[in-house]
């Protein structure tokens, strides 16, 4: 690394726990370009991936495309996802200026997930948990709440469908696998509350769709939901009426 | 209390003190710039109401009030997107909005019957249909039956069965299906369902305004 020029990092999914250490002690400018950063036009990615593709990894491609970071962490493994994986493959036929360096992460000492049973509105909640990636040390000092309701699934692109539920939502699904620092813990994954009301969420053209659909099938109060880019009227509709038709105080 | 479900083509309006059944009037008609209800729901409702009530929660709430069964499956078929309640045991169990894929079934439909003049209470079921996931993109369907021969009513009418069973699939495949919106008045829509149906007819949503409004609503 060059002392002359500051080095920017960007990364993609959760890398190794070992390498956000390594950046933190540098003290380098990491973006994280799963999520949209400021006002770039995610069209911009649409000459390099298909439109009908994961709206993250698209977000990913468009970011990087304008952000143009020195290096880029992209986790490939089975934490993140196929999609990822040729994603890394175009980031670096298109960005031959850009290092990309494919990790795996398959780090399985937990760092618990006191925010996901946290009293706390939903937004802000998950907004600590994904910037909490470029933490390497756990948070405590956080007290559980009683769920009333539950939200399985990954950060969305679209934070604004959070805003329906909640303050005393717990957080499922690989979400929760994000803030415990283990992406590849299919268990943790796996894992809701079949007592409260839960909301199954992936990202449209996801394979996570399938899984959740499939645990919202298993579920007794469940809604399957997904969703592209933005949330539109019917995506809202969906959690509003679910969220009161089934008792949940909001 | 004037109520009012602004559908995409009909606007569903109800005056609860003046002892009248609801109106329907066409959406283009409404006058925009005066009009103003209580309670609303459905496309662009929440511009001329006090109160704002979304659709899937109007339509369960009709459902809970029209349906004296704990374990139903209410289907509505609008305009322009479908959208379904799945009460088991009195509880919610699932539900869904269909407001891109599958889309536009109604609209596609009443256009059809416009502009090949089609009687759709004269027109036999078909034994098999299109295999259709939305109206518009259904429709190329039809054009290609038509050049193959077939009559254009013939086309058409397995248009809309493609569209009844998509709509059926939608809903989770079930023994009976309540059916709500306007196409309960097409038999043709009603007769393609591979299950029991019973029409509840245009104003379940109103039904369920009506019932949110209710001190004693289920």
């Amino acid at each position: 690394m060059g002392k002359s020029k500051k080095l920017l990092f960007g990364i993609v999914g959760v890398p190794p726990l070992a390498v956000m250490a390594e950046l933190a002690a540098d003290g380098s400018t990491i973006v994280d370009l799963d999520e949209p950063q400021g006002k770039i036009d995610l069209e911009t990615a649409s000459p390099f991936l298909p439109r009908v593709y994961c709206g993250i990894l698209r977000t990913v491609i468009a970011n990087s495309l304008t952000i143009k970071p020195d290096v880029i962490y992209i986790d490939t493994g089975a934490g993140k996802c196929d999609c990822a994986v040729h994603t890394a493959t175009v980031l670096e036929d298109i960005l031959p200026q850009t290092t990309i360096i494919r990790t795996k992460n398959q780090d399985s000492t937990g760092f618990g997930t006191p925010l996901c049973k946290a009293k706390m509105d939903l937004v802000d909640k998950m907004s600590a948990i994904t910037s909490g990636v470029q933490l390497i040390t756990p948070d405590d000092d956080i007290q559980p709440c009683s769920p009333t309701a539950g939200f399985w699934g990954v950060p969305p692109r679209d934070f604004s469908l959070l805003s329906f539920f909640p303050d005393t939502t717990h957080i499922y699904g690989w979400a929760r696998c994000m803030e415990n620092k283990t992406p590849d813990n299919i268990e943790m994954e796996c894992h809701y509350n079949p007592d409260i009301p839960t909301v199954f969420f992936a990202q449209s053209f996801c394979a996570k769709t399938a899984l959740a659909r499939h645990l919202a099938n298993k579920h007794p109060y469940a809604l399957y939901l997904d969703c592209d880019v933005t949330a539109g009227n019917s995506v809202k509709a969906k959690i509003q009426a679910f969220l009161e038709l089934s008792g949940v105080k909001v | 209390m004037l109520l009012a479900d602004f559908g995409t083509s009909y606007c569903k309006l109800l005056e609860t003190d003046s002892g009248e059944p609801p109106t329907l009037t066409p959406t283009r008609d409404l006058d925009r710039k005066s009009i103003k209800v209580d309670i609303a729901t459905g496309h662009n409702g929440k511009r001329y109401a006090t109160t704002y009530i979304n659709e899937l929660t109007a339509l369960a709430k009709g459902g809970l009030s029209l349906i004296d069964e704990p374990s139903f499956t209410l289907l509505d078929c609008g305009s322009r997107d479908i959208k379904y309640v799945i009460y088991e045991d009195g509880k919610i169990k699932d539900m869904g909005w269909n407001a891109e894929c599958g889309a536009s079934m109604g609209f596609t439909i009443e256009l059809l019957e416009k502009y090949y003049s089609i009687d759709f209470a004269n027109l036999p079921i078909p034994k098999s249909s299109f295999s259709i996931t939305c109206g518009v993109l259904g429709m190329s369907h039809i054009f290609d039956a038509v050049v193959s021969g077939e009559s254009e009513a013939e086309a058409v009418a397995k248009f809309v069965k493609g569209i009844a069973l998509n709509a059926y699939n939608f809903a989770k495949h079930p023994e009976k299906i309540y059916l709500s919106g306007g196409l309960c008045d097409n038999p043709l829509f009603v007769g393609s369902f591979p299950c029991s149906v019973v029409p509840l007819g245009r104003f379940v949503l109103l039904e369920g305004l009506q019932a949110s409004s209710a001190p004693s609503a289920r």
